[in-house]
């Protein structure tokens, strides 16, 4: 019985449905099951939702529902997180934002949204974010890992002056840059000398964390 | 055999071969350039330095001068062209100044030099009045806020894109909707009385094809008054409301298009609808959500021109819509734009086996996000001259580049993409 009810919120996201998620999860609260495992059970809903997505089965639309559904119940979690006390495990630290110039940020919301659905912490700078608000947050956050979103081909040459920033304020080696947006390729991305390049919200989140792990064994090198 | 414009779109668009593939630069906002872009090519070919001026504020593009007409062998023209040749018929805008308040009447036809912040003199129309800040420029359509242009940036970003003004964002019952200015949409008699006499002058003094847009957009302007990903979310989790949203709007878009096709149906070949149902990687929404809100309704749209006039109807939607286009066929589609052949699913070579014969593709000529801005001279060339190997044959099929020509397009590559179009077009294909 226990069990059933953190299936039934992963398959009641995983197949949109609103109004049976949040019945889910506040008798999830009401049987006493702990943030974290009610958390842990939405993330493998949103990665059914990824894959089907990948699948081509899920639209755009259907991300953004995942995301308002994923919203709307953390808004019921969140004062029982902060009630409770407990630490939510954090995957690693994000800060992310639309590059100078551009304002576009409908694909960065959605990455920021499946980023916190598993497990990370974001930081979001919003839009048109110049190379110094990118350092100025790296030194006041210090993120794992820096993302930048550009949509246009006259936009994304700011991602290099970025990378080119953090590497003058020898903040560079510190974070894992991943680059994203419609123009931007793998091979853009190795030109500037990003670490990644992510497609889209749903292989970001796997990258994210692959580059987490490079950066904690680089940091434990160094001792 | 010499071949006018006018006849040569035609017979592309009755899936015909004409003497060459039709060219199109300019005649619609998403067939054309931007300032930045149309100044940097003028100047590359030697043509007169001259301002350039905006018909499109938000994208910043330029009307196309008849000496680039010319030289690359456009054959279709928008019916609102404010360059020669052009119509002699202004239209009169009253509205209350936001600089100084006082009540300002100018035509669509008068323009003012404003130094773009992309570095180009441009004459923007004087219904549009542009305010400095610290970061960009804001700039008022006729007293109403209308978008936002950082100091470094290329475009004017519409409202909902800042965050300043999505209308609907708040509303949560049926009952909210009466509040909105619904009518505001709706087309004044005498814009639409000025079109016709622009139409008629143009068809008249002209021989180029002509082209009128948007003659209703509905899936975009609901975004834009929603918020683009709740609208999104809208069409599924709250349908009853979203069924409202769509029937408010719809009922003044069917009487907007009913309203131009009385004025240019004996002048106008081809009549514009738009909305990008597309992205990178897929549709937006499914074609089960398409046909659940939409299907039905372009239908109406579409039997509106179909009963009332011979023009040919063009649908725009940008990104990878490639599961639509049989319902755009269903519902008596003639002509899809852009074919944005870089996104998935908008293979050319399968675009044109499976639909080829009962829709025209109006674009499709080159990749402009990789190809057209990087590529040399010579990669566009060839690049070009394969896509034309596969979209010309049986007709059914009008160059124009995928979407707006941008800022940066190196001016070589522009030239070689139209020159190229020219002289491979030319039927039979080889």
């Amino acid at each position: 019985m226990s069990l059933d009810v953190l299936s039934s919120i992963k398959d009641s996201l995983a197949n949109l449905d609103m109004d049976k998620t949040i019945d889910f999860v506040k008798k999830a609260v009401e049987l006493g099951f702990k943030p974290i495992d009610i958390i842990n059970a939405l993330a493998d809903g949103m990665r059914v939702v990824g894959d089907r997505y990948e699948r081509g089965e899920y639209f755009v639309s259907d991300l953004i529902v995942a995301s308002e559904i994923f919203k709307e119940v953390m808004s019921i979690l969140e004062p029982l997180i902060t009630r409770v006390g407990e630490v939510v495990r954090s995957f690693g630290r994000v800060v992310i934002g639309t590059v100078e110039g551009d304002v576009h940020d409908i694909g960065k919301n959605l990455v920021i949204t499946m980023l916190r659905a598993n497990g990370f912490e974001v930081i979001d700078l919003g839009v048109d974010v110049p190379p110094k608000r990118f350092v100025e947050a790296v030194k006041q956050y210090k993120p794992d890992i820096v993302g930048m979103s550009a949509l246009l081909t006259s936009t994304m040459v700011n991602m290099k002056r970025v990378i080119e920033a953090l590497e003058k304020e020898g903040l560079r080696n510190s974070v894992k840059v991943i680059v994203g947006g419609a123009p931007i390729t793998e091979k853009f991305a190795r030109e500037i000398g990003a670490d990644a390049y992510g497609e889209n919200a749903v292989t970001a989140i796997e990258i994210c964390k692959k580059l987490v792990e490079e950066l904690k064994r680089a940091k434990q090198k160094h001792f | 055999m010499f071949m006018r414009p006018r006849e040569r779109v035609i017979l592309a668009l009755k899936h015909e071969e004409p003497d060459r593939v039709p060219i199109d630069l300019g005649a619609t906002s998403v067939t054309g350039i931007h300032a930045r872009a149309y100044h940097d090519l003028r100047k590359y070919l030697g043509l007169s330095e001259k301002s350039i001026k905006i018909i499109d504020v938000e994208q910043e593009l330029a009307e196309v001068d008849r000496d680039v007409l010319e030289l690359f062998h456009v054959d279709v023209v928008n019916v609102n062209r404010v360059l020669e040749p052009m119509a002699p018929h202004p239209y009169i805008y009253r509205f209350a100044s936001v600089v100084d308040g006082s009540l300002k009447e100018v035509s669509d036809r008068e323009f003012y030099v404003w130094r773009a912040p992309y570095g180009v003199d441009v004459e923007m129309p004087k219904y549009i009045e542009i305010v400095e800040e610290t970061d960009g420029f804001i700039a008022y359509i006729r007293g109403k806020l209308f978008g936002k242009i950082p100091r470094n940036g290329y475009y004017f970003w519409g409202l909902d894109r800042w965050k300043q003004l999505i209308p609907l964002a708040n509303v949560k019952t049926v009952d909210d909707l009466k509040k909105f200015d619904w009518d505001s949409y709706r087309v004044p008699d005498d814009y639409v009385d000025v079109l016709g006499r622009r139409a008629g002058y143009l068809y008249k003094n002209t021989d180029y094809a002509l082209y009128f847009g948007w003659a209703a957009v509905l899936h975009e302007t609901i975004q834009s008054l929603r918020g683009w990903d709740r609208w999104l979310s809208d069409l599924r989790v709250r349908r009853s409301l979203a069924e409202a949203i769509i029937d408010n709007l719809f009922e003044v878009l069917k009487y907007n298009v009913e309203k131009y096709v009385d004025a240019l149906k004996d002048f106008v070949q081809v009549i514009g609808f738009g909305d990008d149902f597309g992205t990178e990687e897929g549709p937006q929404i499914s074609v089960q959500t398409f046909r659940e809100f939409y299907k039905h309704r372009y239908e109406e749209l579409f039997n509106i021109v179909k009963k009332r006039s011979k023009a040919y109807i063009f649908f725009h939607s940008c990104g990878s819509v490639y599961p639509f286009i049989k319902e755009f066929i269903d519902i008596g589609l003639d002509i899809i734009n852009p074919v944005q052949i870089s996104a998935r699913g908008m293979d050319p070579e399968k675009l044109k086996k499976e639909f080829g014969e009962q829709i025209t593709f109006w674009g499709g000529g080159v990749d402009t996000q990789h190809v057209l801005p990087l590529a040399k001279p010579d990669e566009v060339i060839e690049h070009v001259k394969k896509l034309i190997k596969i979209f010309a044959p049986g007709g059914g099929y009008v160059y124009a580049s995928v979407h707006n020509i941008q800022p940066g397009v190196p001016p070589q590559n522009i030239v070689a993409m139209f020159k190229t179009a020219y002289e491979y077009g030319k039927y039979p294909i080889r």
